[in-house]
């Protein structure tokens, strides 16, 4: 039986079909959970990008104290794997879930494009197929894009060039026991050579390796 | 507030006309939702046979899909106030394509400006990218030309099931007219009338502008999709210009049937609105859906869900009148056909002449690739072909075939001679569509004019343009839109004409960039014939997975190397031919000469580079 996602849907979430589609891709059983539902019982959680409440007040702020976000954090906090892409890493750092902040990108504007990026941890349910320093294409699609560090994070990914000001070119981060893992960049939309680059797939293979490999916390 | 059709009004009333229906006539015999000029030129231009015609056209592309789309000015909003004016133009028109049941798939934009205005960029981009449709395309053109009046085309594409479409009309009396969205304002009020005048007119004030919030438009996305998921809706029009007025009355008249709207019932922003205001304002993320009684519930519990207003707004007669009620006053009552028949000008007579030679006017170059990256052009996953490369290429998940789409348009030549500025644009834009492997579907045209009533002979040449371009080429219209009075102080833009073309893909065809000679085919001159032999050589090349740009300047490159090196491809080519202002010329990237070698029998063919990885 495939593992089952939750791919949490907030009020102006639109990367959420996109998610679904990759985790079909990678052969997950994704389903939706709303803003009023609960992610008990699934094997992964992503929270997927977008503007939930249009970005207002502050990205993410709104969406992270929605009633999901509780169950996300009572999920995260029992060790479940949460994926938090875009939005979705914005919503966990609004959450506290991961440390740091994410302001707008030094250029002031809105950028969408292919980034490359160097993987600099392996060694955690969401990177176990890269090597490690492995150079791979994923794109971003972000206003509000540029990581400023507190304390020290585990940093799993970083741009090769800076594209959006973020310290140390910090692009994704993990939480202390790995099983939380956001990012600014899209691995759903690099699933498919016809689009592009096809390295996102392995950001869902190496977690469906970690649950097929029994270690399935919640 | 002065009123050109004052009499005409009156004689179809057959008294005199009350202020609220003053109000109410100003904005629907305007040229933004009448289409006075131009609805006679509009019937001459060629259909589609398979088209489902509505609030956008719809053409099948599989035996599954059909694509939904359309064209739509918001240059006179813009013009005052570039942020909002931009955004709520891309919302706009996206609600044309939900409207017809089509999930929105992609949009673009025609930007023509004086100066790189950052507000309008910016507003279609916070828009865009918010409501999670990829802008996949557009152009962006600088010249002086447009310095007070910019020019804000804006387009979306959607993607339909052929038998799920949702029909513009009203079906059966008794059907309800359930209104859903953001809650009603004072702004927009007079927008469309606003839209149809010189830009120092009496309504160019910010009063008339529409203010956009994405936020809310993905929630009505969400919602209306929901709705017809569930079966529960039975015709559909958007709230734009004319609001509650022109969306419910075009519903009833399309079914030959008469409504009744009471406007104490839609949720009000400002709880002091007049009942004529409420009736035309335009404020923006609204749409009106109708269904059976049984299921209006439903759809208003899909509403809420979505944090989204909603009310039963009126219900279809079968007596064929428009009816406004506020409570249980008639605010006013006059018969369907006098709203949605506006007076209509003739068709002025037209002969065109001899391709004149064209002089290079060039607009300012502009890195395009420094406004599409502020754009979410993948979001969906479906962007095969990125923007930069002229058209974009989508694919539909669970289809072998996906299209092209792309707006272009020529208003240097339009200055020079609006028919053939117009004639030339549409055979470039099918030259584009061809060069990306794209067969040529249908077009949907957006009309950039002047004044149409100092100049009629101009809009008459572009509209005799666009029909014999058309015809040429054997692309139909399905859908399109008029901005007329683009004029400051009297002065107008030039007769520009915006195409939006959208083709068939076959997926399995799509050829990528990558490496290899690259060849300029073609003529140094423009002539139909020429392109017709073009055609013919870009299709064989491309079967043969030559990578084809089909540029309309060949002096500057940069967007084309830029788009390249996105790839890791660096573009160096020497040697370019001359061919400013006009051509029958396309550059191919070929890995070998083997095709090269049996085209140059028929077509001059040049080595003027190669594109090579970095």
């Amino acid at each position: 039986m495939n593992p089952k996602a939750a791919v949490v849907v907030y009020p102006g979430t639109n990367c959420d079909r996109d998610t679904y589609y990759a985790l079909e891709l990678a052969g997950f059983t994704p389903e939706y959970v709303d803003w009023h539902g609960d992610v008990k019982g699934y094997d992964l959680v992503v929270l997927p990008g977008g503007f939930s409440y249009g970005d207002y007040l502050r990205a993410g702020a709104v969406a992270a104290r929605e009633p999901v976000s509780k169950s996300v954090r009572a999920y995260a906090e029992k060790g479940g794997l949460v994926l938090g892409i875009c939005n979705g890493f914005q919503v966990l750092m609004e959450m506290g879930l991961l440390p740091g902040g994410l302001l707008e990108n030094t250029s002031g504007t809105f950028i969408c494009k292919w980034v490359d990026l160097e993987i600099t941890d392996t060694d955690n349910p969401f990177l176990s197929r890269f090597k490690q320093g492995e150079k791979i294409k994923l794109p971003i699609a972000h206003a509000f894009g540029r990581y400023v560090k507190v304390g020290d994070p585990k940093v799993a990914l970083r741009y090769v060039e800076d594209v959006n000001g973020s310290d140390e070119k910090i692009a994704g981060i993990l939480s202390e026991d790995k099983n939380i893992f956001g990012l600014m960049p899209h691995p759903e939309r690099a699933m498919e050579k016809l689009l592009g680059w096809d390295y996102g797939k392995n950001v869902f293979l190496s977690i469906l390796d970690w649950i097929r490999g029994g270690n399935r916390v919640v | 507030m002065s009123f050109k059709y004052y009499d005409e009004l009156k004689k179809r009333l057959g008294r005199e006309p009350t202020p609220v229906e003053i109000e109410a006539f100003i904005v629907m015999w305007s040229e933004h939702c009448g289409y006075s000029h131009t609805k006679k030129y509009i019937k001459m231009l060629p259909k589609a046979e398979n088209a489902i015609q509505g609030n956008a056209g719809v053409l099948p592309i599989d035996d599954k899909w059909a694509v939904a789309f359309k064209i739509e000015s918001h240059n006179h909003p813009s013009a005052v106030e570039p942020y909002n004016g931009a955004a709520t133009g891309v919302g706009g028109i996206i609600r044309d394509i939900l409207a017809m049941g089509a999930r929105p798939h992609a949009s673009l934009d025609s930007l023509h400006m004086g100066d790189v205005t950052e507000g309008i960029i910016r507003g279609i981009s916070d828009y865009g990218n918010s409501i999670g449709v990829p802008t996949v395309g557009g152009e962006l053109r600088i010249s002086e030309f447009y310095k007070h009046n910019p020019l804000v085309n804006a387009m979306a594409v959607g993607i339909v099931e052929r038998d799920k479409v949702i029909p513009s009309k009203a079906s059966y009396p008794g059907q309800v007219i359930v209104l859903f969205g953001g809650a009603t304002g004072r702004d927009g009020i007079h927008g469309a009338s606003f839209a149809s005048e010189d830009l120092e007119g009496e309504k160019a004030t910010k009063l008339s502008i529409q203010v956009g919030d994405p936020f809310m438009e993905k929630q009505l996305i969400e919602a209306f999709l929901k709705m017809k998921e569930e079966g529960l809706i039975e015709g559909a029009q958007d709230l734009g210009a004319g609001g509650v007025l022109s969306a419910t009355s075009e519903l009833a008249s399309a079914g030959d049937l008469g409504a009744v709207v009471y406007l104490d019932r839609v949720p009000l922003r400002e709880p002091d609105m007049e009942p004529w205001e409420i009736l035309i304002s335009e404020s923006q993320e609204r749409m009106a859906v109708l269904t059976s009684p049984e299921k209006a519930e439903r759809i208003m519990e899909i509403a809420r869900y979505y944090l989204l207003e909603t009310a039963v707004l009126g219900e279809i007669i079968q007596e064929p009148v428009y009816r406004a009620m506020y409570k249980d006053e008639v605010v006013m009552e006059v018969p369907v056909s006098v709203i949605t028949n506006p007076p209509l000008e003739d068709v002025y007579p037209y002969t065109p002449g001899e391709i004149p030679e064209f002089k290079h006017i060039p607009f300012k170059e502009v890195e395009p690739s420094n406004v599409y990256f502020q754009y979410d052009y993948m979001v969906g996953t479906d962007t095969v072909l990125p923007p930069g490369f002229g058209p974009a290429i989508m694919r539909i998940k669970g289809s072998e075939y996906g299209y092209s789409v792309v707006t272009h348009s020529r208003g240097d030549l339009g200055y020079q001679d609006a028919y053939w500025g117009t004639y030339i644009a549409t055979l470039e834009a099918v030259r584009k569509t061809f060069a990306v492997g794209g067969e040529p579907l249908g077009i949907t045209d957006c009309i950039n004019y002047g004044d149409p009533d100092e100049d009629p002979e101009g809009l008459s040449a572009m509209m005799h343009g666009l029909k014999d371009a058309c015809e040429f080429a054997g692309v139909p219209v399905v859908s399109g839109n008029a901005s007329l009075y683009n004029t400051t102080g009297g002065k107008p833009i030039p007769p520009t004409m915006v195409i939006g073309l959208v083709g068939r893909v076959k997926l399995a065809e799509v050829v990528k960039p990558h490496e290899g000679d690259v060849y300029a085919i073609g003529w140094d001159r423009f002539s139909p014939a020429y392109e017709r032999i073009l055609w013919d050589v870009i299709r064989k090349l491309h079967s043969c997975g030559c990578f084809i740009m089909a540029p309309s300047h060949m002096n500057s490159l940069e967007g084309y190397k830029n788009s390249l090196a996105e790839y890791g491809y660096a573009l160096n080519v020497t040697d370019l031919p001359d061919v400013n202002p006009v051509h029958s010329t396309v550059l191919a990237v070929c890995e070998n000469n083997y095709c090269i070698d049996e085209i140059s029998k028929t077509i001059p063919v040049h080595r003027v580079g190669a594109v090579v990885k970095v």
